[in-house]
């Protein structure tokens, strides 16, 4: 009996979702929210007197936008850089949106759980800063990306084949599994404290034993939940600080 | 070859999944576990991305992303720069208005310097001045004084001198009467001056 309640369900039924209507389903419904939500945020800051002290939706935009600016674009890219702060706005916000419903209450699923929107944004990515590498540097950019300036002669073609595949290859695949994985795994998490207090509560035999140890499991998921706040920006600034790095490594050879 | 029955199991909750079990048909050899084996889920797998979901993710960035490059961010941040540039000429004029204070501090300092060298050479002038009529005056009262001294000491040593002529004719004369009384003889007036004044110059 014991063993049944702690039964894992099947870990589609915690990953897929079905169709509120053709093709629509919660992981969309979170993408549009939070590409909606951003809209609307920005809109409504926009619609502010912006010579007066800002406070409230205001603040919240500006100070994202300062985040960004001071935070990403100036570390990673410099002066230079500012011009990517929209789109690396937008990256950040989109992402944390997405990973926020993870831990918010009848929605607890982070879209980015999920494989669709970390791969489209990490090939997003991957077009963007091969195309700003041959922008900048026309056909020298692939040369530059596999032989850093500086590197012998003779380690060349190992240097050329390992920077080939870290820059050309792995980068979009360990951008996506990188989001992905992480808020997977905290769902997954969360999933599973959350049974096995229920499967503790609701525990048929050894009641006077069992139900008080649902309170470990629950003080878990309550720290889980906790840090998973923590891993949603985490993981949105990680993603959004790489991809400042990567466009600025092509924007500039010697990077 | 095996005829297979197909049950299709939707699972509850949330998604569906599909399974498809071939069973071997009664009297046909093959037991339940076999059954069981071939069991096949017709899910993709949790990691293979779903076109849905790709596309409505893709079209939610790609709205926010160009509204973003477009509207939304230039307009917030034309707003800052407006209100960083406002600050900063403010902070501007504050400078420079400091920097006029701090000017006009400055020279009021350096003219209140002027005024009080000014004032202090002329009390130093007038201090000189004033020595020197001290000491004049002072020179002037001092010889007066002197004079007056002298003066004085004369005509105190012309009483002295009088007083003291007045004692010797008085001595000399008591002098001469006590020693006629004592002899019987009057001495003789050198003699008695003589004594008198070797007594009185002890």
């Amino acid at each position: 009996m014991i063993a049944e309640s702690f039964s894992f369900p099947e870990i589609n039924s915690i990953l897929r979702w079905q169709d509120f209507f053709t093709s629509f389903n919660k992981i969309a419904l979170i993408a549009v929210a939070a590409a909606l939500i951003g809209i609307v945020v920005f809109l409504l800051a926009g619609r502010k007197d912006p010579m007066v002290a800002p406070k409230g939706v205001r603040n919240l935009a500006e100070t994202s936008v300062e985040f960004i600016e001071n935070g990403i674009v100036m570390q990673t890219m410099g002066k230079d850089g500012l011009g990517w702060t929209p789109f690396l706005l937008s990256l950040f916000i989109f992402i944390y949106l997405c990973n926020v419903p993870g831990i918010i209450p009848l929605l607890q699923m982070p879209a980015t759980a999920r494989m669709a929107i970390p791969m489209f944004l990490a090939l997003l990515v991957w077009v963007i800063y091969n195309g700003v590498g041959f922008k900048h540097q026309g056909i020298k950019y692939l040369t530059n990306t596999i032989w850093p300036p500086g590197v012998p002669v003779a380690l060349k073609p190992l240097v050329g084949v390992i920077e080939f595949i870290s820059n050309i290859i792995v980068r979009p695949f360990s951008l996506t599994v990188r989001l992905f994985a992480n808020m997977l795994a905290g769902h997954i998490l969360l999933v599973t404290f959350a049974l096995l207090t229920q499967s503790l509560i609701t525990a048929e035999t050894m009641q006077a034993f069992l139900k008080p140890m649902a309170v470990l499991p629950f003080f878990m998921l309550v720290f889980l939940t906790a840090f998973e706040v923590l891993v949603a920006f985490l993981q949105a600034y990680i993603f959004t600080i790489l991809t400042a790095v990567y466009i600025g490594g092509s924007t500039h050879p010697e990077h | 070859m095996h005829s297979a029955v197909v049950h299709l199991h939707v699972v509850h909750g949330h998604g569906s999944t599909v399974s498809v079990v071939l069973a071997p048909r009664a009297g046909d050899e093959g037991t339940e576990e076999e059954a069981h084996s071939e069991t096949v889920s017709k899910d993709p797998g949790p990691i293979v991305p779903e076109m849905k979901e790709l596309a409505w993710g893709a079209g939610s960035f790609i709205v926010l992303a160009l509204l973003m490059r477009f509207f939304l961010f230039p307009k917030l941040k034309k707003g800052m720069d407006a209100r960083y540039h406002g600050i900063r000429s403010s902070h501007d004029n504050a400078d420079a208005e400091r920097a006029a204070a701090r000017a006009e501090v400055a020279e009021y300092e350096a003219q209140l310097a002027g005024i009080k060298a000014e004032a202090a050479k002329i009390v130093d002038a007038a201090r000189v001045t004033l020595e020197a009529e001290r000491q004049t005056t002072l020179a002037e009262v001092n010889a007066r004084l002197a004079e007056q001294r002298a003066a004085a000491t004369a005509q105190a040593e012309a009483v002295r001198a009088a007083a003291q002529s007045q004692i010797h004719a008085a001595v000399s004369d008591v002098a001469g009467r006590a020693g006629e009384l004592a002899t019987g003889r009057k001495p003789g007036a050198d003699v008695v001056d003589r004594v008198v004044s070797e007594v009185m110059a002890r």
